[in-house]
This record gives structure tokens, sequence and C-alpha cells, in this order.
């Protein structure tokens, strides 16, 4: 498992902690981190054409997490290797990788025999062709990063404006680590913005599933109703009314302790109840108007 | 959490009781808190006759006068002697959103109300056509007599109001000053509906012809003391879940589905055609 976003994660901390950074711990910077240290430099390889860029995280996984402690003194606990065997912790050098072969058997490998055959990253990222951006199906995205020119404006430019006004995407590909992604080049809020993606035998395809084969065609009437609440619920998408509420209440939770009052664990009302409370609310309020 | 906006406790949220459209007894109950700004005026002082089904429309039903056992202390209620029940019933009235909340967790899915307030029992306050197509007519020719008959009215210099029943009919109702008893608001609706019937082919106005196939009836009986109508935006116990919606009369003439509106679509309707008919009474003289 790659583990991209971790990777952003740490990041994200290192910038924040850099002396710079902490005059701006505003609410807005914490909703738009910004990383300001480039994650990879290489650059966008077009046949003999070579644009320099920059490539900086731009998918951050905002949930919540925590720190294991130690109930009796809060201190906190760090994971050991330990022999299944005799029950004593494995120092470093004397962990190897073995890959399971049946169970139980395994083929050893030593650190520098998996070295020797990593793919490297050669610095590019390769165009093989140009794509209508969206005729490319979003099931197969995997994660974004920001694009900088890395004094490189002008041939920057060229490719964000051509790319943005044809509506294509240079589709190619990334080794970024010790992976290599197919990736998409495109247009983004008026940056280049990279887009790695799956491959196609990682995304499996759901019409192959036994369940699907049971369903009968639905009747006129049926379908007809259904048009007519769809269409009557039909509205635009909008992000930003979707919100983490668990760790918007987690954050309430760690302002509360931090001021040291009591918390009060309510019984979470079951889902159903939820949603009569948010309407009830929100009749209230008109009846109030009356 | 409850407890802050209603004194009601939800029971069994997750209970299918449309099983056509497996709309679940949490958003049977979602539907009439969204609906009560427009609903509770109409509901206000009048006891209310309720069709209940605590397990779903596919088990049964049953007509709820009585308050039921174990209510709660702050339902309000009201005895009263019922000419049908030829006893006293303790009628429920629902004069707040909490008794609504309270009604629709009772699994009351159709509330019928009386066209008279209980002040005044004698003299109701709409005077009411119920406008039944019966088989093969249909909604259509419904949609064609109930046109004509605010022609007539418009004629007569009166305001009326329409809504569909929530099946295949409609209900024009005119908001009257409560000068006439009900004994004079069914005869005026009954005359109205003799002359209708003299121009129309199609409508009927006599209760004897109210099953002749492919005939409208226009039904004057509901002027009664006793009777009741079904009330503004209660929902039905149809499979589709309809709900009796006011309209304005332009969507008659555009001939809009009654079936078209449902617990889905009614709690977003912009608009609230009824919004002024409590000021709108109307008198209503004897003729």
């Amino acid at each position: 498992m790659e583990k991209k976003p971790t990777k952003a994660k740490k990041q994200q901390a290192l910038t924040t902690e850099k002396p710079s950074d902490k005059t701006e711990k505003t609410e807005k910077a914490k909703t738009a981190p910004v990383s300001r240290r480039p994650f990879w430099t290489g650059s966008i390889t077009i046949g003999l054409i070579n644009v320099p860029i920059k490539l900086y995280a731009m998918i951050y996984d905002r949930g919540v997490s925590f720190h294991f402690l130690h109930k009796t003194d809060n201190q906190p606990l760090r994971y050991e290797k330990v022999c299944t065997k005799d029950n004593k912790i494995v120092p470093w050098p004397e962990v190897v990788k073995g890959y399971e072969v049946t169970k139980s058997q395994f083929v050893v490998f030593g650190k520098e025999e998996l070295e020797a055959v990593k793919p490297e990253s050669d610095r590019r990222i390769r165009i093989d062709k140009f794509v209508d951006y969206f005729s490319v199906d979003p099931i197969y995205f995997y994660n974004s990063y920001a694009l900088m020119p890395d004094k490189s404006n002008d041939a920057y430019n060229l490719l964000l404006q051509s790319l943005e006004k044809m509506g294509k995407a240079a589709a190619g590909r990334i080794t970024l680590r010790t992976k290599e992604y197919p990736a998409l080049v495109h247009a983004y809020k008026g940056s280049l913005v990279l887009t790695t993606m799956r491959y196609s035998y990682d995304v499996v395809d759901p019409s192959t599933f036994e369940e699907l084969k049971e369903l009968k065609t639905p009747e006129k009437a049926e379908l007809d109703l259904a048009k007519k609440i769809i269409t009557d619920l039909s509205g635009e998408f909008d992000i930003t009314e979707y919100k983490d509420t668990y760790r918007q209440k987690v954050e309430e939770l760690i302002k509360k302790k931090l001021k040291g009052e009591a918390i009060v664990i309510e019984k979470p009302p079951k889902e159903e109840v939820k949603g009569l409370m948010a309407a009830l609310q929100e009749t209230l309020k008109q009846l109030e108007k009356k | 959490m409850t407890e802050k906006f209603t004194k009601v406790s939800f029971s069994n949220l997750d209970k299918v009781l449309y099983p056509k459209l497996k709309i679940t007894k949490a958003q049977f109950i979602e539907y009439y808190i969204k609906i009560a700004p427009k609903m509770l005026p109409f509901l206000a002082e009048r006891p209310l006759v309720l069709t209940r089904y605590p397990n779903g429309l596919d088990k049964e039903g049953f007509y709820e006068k009585d308050a039921p056992q174990g209510m709660p202390n702050w339902v309000k209620t009201v005895k009263l002697y019922s000419e049908t029940a030829k006893r006293n019933v303790n009628y429920i009235l629902c004069n707040d959103l909490d008794t609504l909340i309270w009604l629709a967790n009772l699994v009351a899915i159709e509330i019928h109300m009386p066209l008279s307030r209980l002040d005044a029992r004698e003299k109701p306050d709409f005077a009411f056509f119920d406008i039944d197509p019966e088989p093969p007519a249909t909604y259509e020719d419904a949609s064609t007599v109930a046109l004509s008959l605010k022609e007539k009215l418009d004629q007569l210099g009166l305001k009326s109001y329409v809504k569909t029943s929530g099946k295949k009919g409609f209900h024009v109702l005119i908001p009257i000053l409560r000068e006439p008893t009900f004994k004079e608001t069914r005869a005026f609706v009954h005359q109205i509906g003799q002359q209708l019937a003299k121009e129309m082919e199609i409508v009927v106005s006599e209760f004897i012809d109210t099953k002749k196939p492919n005939k409208v009836f226009v039904d004057y009986t509901q002027n009664s003391h006793g009777r009741t109508m079904v009330c503004p935006y209660s929902l039905r116990g149809t499979p589709e879940a309809t709900v009796s919606t006011p309209l304005d009369w332009s969507d008659v003439k555009k001939k809009i589905k009654p079936a078209e509106f449902t617990i889905f679509s009614v709690p977003s309707l912009k608009k609230d055609p009824w919004k002024d008919i409590f000021e709108n009474r109307q008198k209503l003289e004897a003729k």
C-alpha cells in the first residue's frame, strides 16, 4: 500500500512547525494548508520539450487523529517489533523482509536485494498523448498534486493556457518514490495539476456482482414517480455543504477539555431521529416568524 | 436531545408504513413536521377524526374519533356527543405542533376535520364541494367540473379555493362568515351542484347517483354537523403516499395530475395557494 496521504500530512506538520509559519496560524491557514516545500522536482517531458516543475501536495486527509497513551501516566506509547517465538524485542538491524509464499513459508529479501529492482525515478513526467480531460473515468483518480513552474514560467504558462483552452489533459507516467503511476497533467483553477491514477486491474468492475443479475425492470409508473422525486430534489452539487461533523464535535470537545469543562456524554440519537430534529428546528423557526 | 424541541418521544422510527414505496415512519413524521406551518391553521379548534394505520398500510387501519388510552396529559381533548356513534366521544384537538407530531407518531395517516369550529359547531366556516369522479371518469373530468364550478362561483362574486382530494377528485371550498347553518350551506352547495348537472352531461348532483359510472358527483352531503373533510396537507392512505394539496386555480387549468402531489413533492412546494383563505371569509346568502 502506498501511503501518500500520510506523507503529505507529515510534510504539513513540518511546514507548520517552521517559525515563519507560526504567526499565520489563522483559521484560514488551517482550512487551506499550503505546503511550502516541494514534494518532488523534475520536469514534464513532451517529446523533446522539457518543462521543469515542482510538485506540491494539495490533497490532505484532515480527519482527527489520536495518540495512544499509557492510562496511568499519560505517556505516549510506541510500537516495537516483537518476535512471535520468544516475545523479545527485535532491533532494526536484525529485521529483513519476507514474502509469504504459503502459510508460514517465506522467501527472504535483504534490503539491498529489493533496492536493486526498485523503479528509479528519472525525475520526468513522460507524456504519451493528449486526451479530453472529461473523457477520463474519475474512478481511476488516485491523488492530485499542484504543479508549479521551476524557473520555467513561459513554458509552464503556455502548456497551462493551451490545455485550459482545449479542455485537454496530458496523459503519461510518473514514478513517485518507488511506484510508477499512470498520470494526467491538466488545468485546474488556473494551475497545472498532476493527478496520479490507479491501474485498471486495481478497480473491480461492479457489473460482475451476482446481485445485479437478480434486478428486474421497474414498471413505468414507478419510474415516473422516481423521476418526479429526483427532479424535485435536483440541484447543484456543492461540496462545501458537506462537513465532517465528527471532526467538528471532537474539536469542540478538545476546546472544552482545554478549558477544563466537564464533558457530559450524551447518548447519540439514532440516525432517523437526527433527521427529524433538523426538520423540527426548521419548522420551529418558521412558526416563530408567523 | 429530543426533549429540547418536542414533548413527543418517537417510537419504531424504522417501521415501514407505505410498503410499495418503502416509506418509513421516520419519513412520515418528518413530512408532518415540515408541513406543520401550513397545516396547523386549519386544524385549530376542530375536533379531529383520524385514520390510523399503526402497522403500515398493508395491515389493518381504523377510523378513530376517541382519543386513545394513555395519551400524554398535555394533549387537549374535548368531550362531545357524536351523532354517528350515538355516544359521547373524547375528540382530540390539535392546536399546536407537539400535538401534530404526537398524532404522526400514532401513525394517524389521514387527518379529517369538521367544517365548523368548536365555539360554533352548527355554524360552518367553509362551504364545501367534493368533486368525485366515478371511473372511467378521471381526474381530468373532475378538473373540468371544478373549473366550471369556479366560474359559477365567480359569477356569484364568491372567491373559491381548490385542493386535490389526495385521491382522484378535487375539493372546492368557500371560506364564509359564520352566519348560515350547515342546513343552509348544504342547501346552497346542493343547489349549485344541481345547476351544474343541468349544464354538464357528466355531472350528477344527487346522492342516489353517486356510483353511476363515468359521472362526476358534486357531493354536498359533507356540509353537515358531525361530518368531516380530509384536512388540507393531510397524507392519504394510498400506496403512492399522496397528499390532499391546496392548488392555484391555474394549476387546475393546466390539468395538473393530483398524483404528482406526494409525501416527497409537497414539502418542497414553494407557494402557498391558500395563504389568504382566512382573510377572505365571505358572506354567503341563502338563495
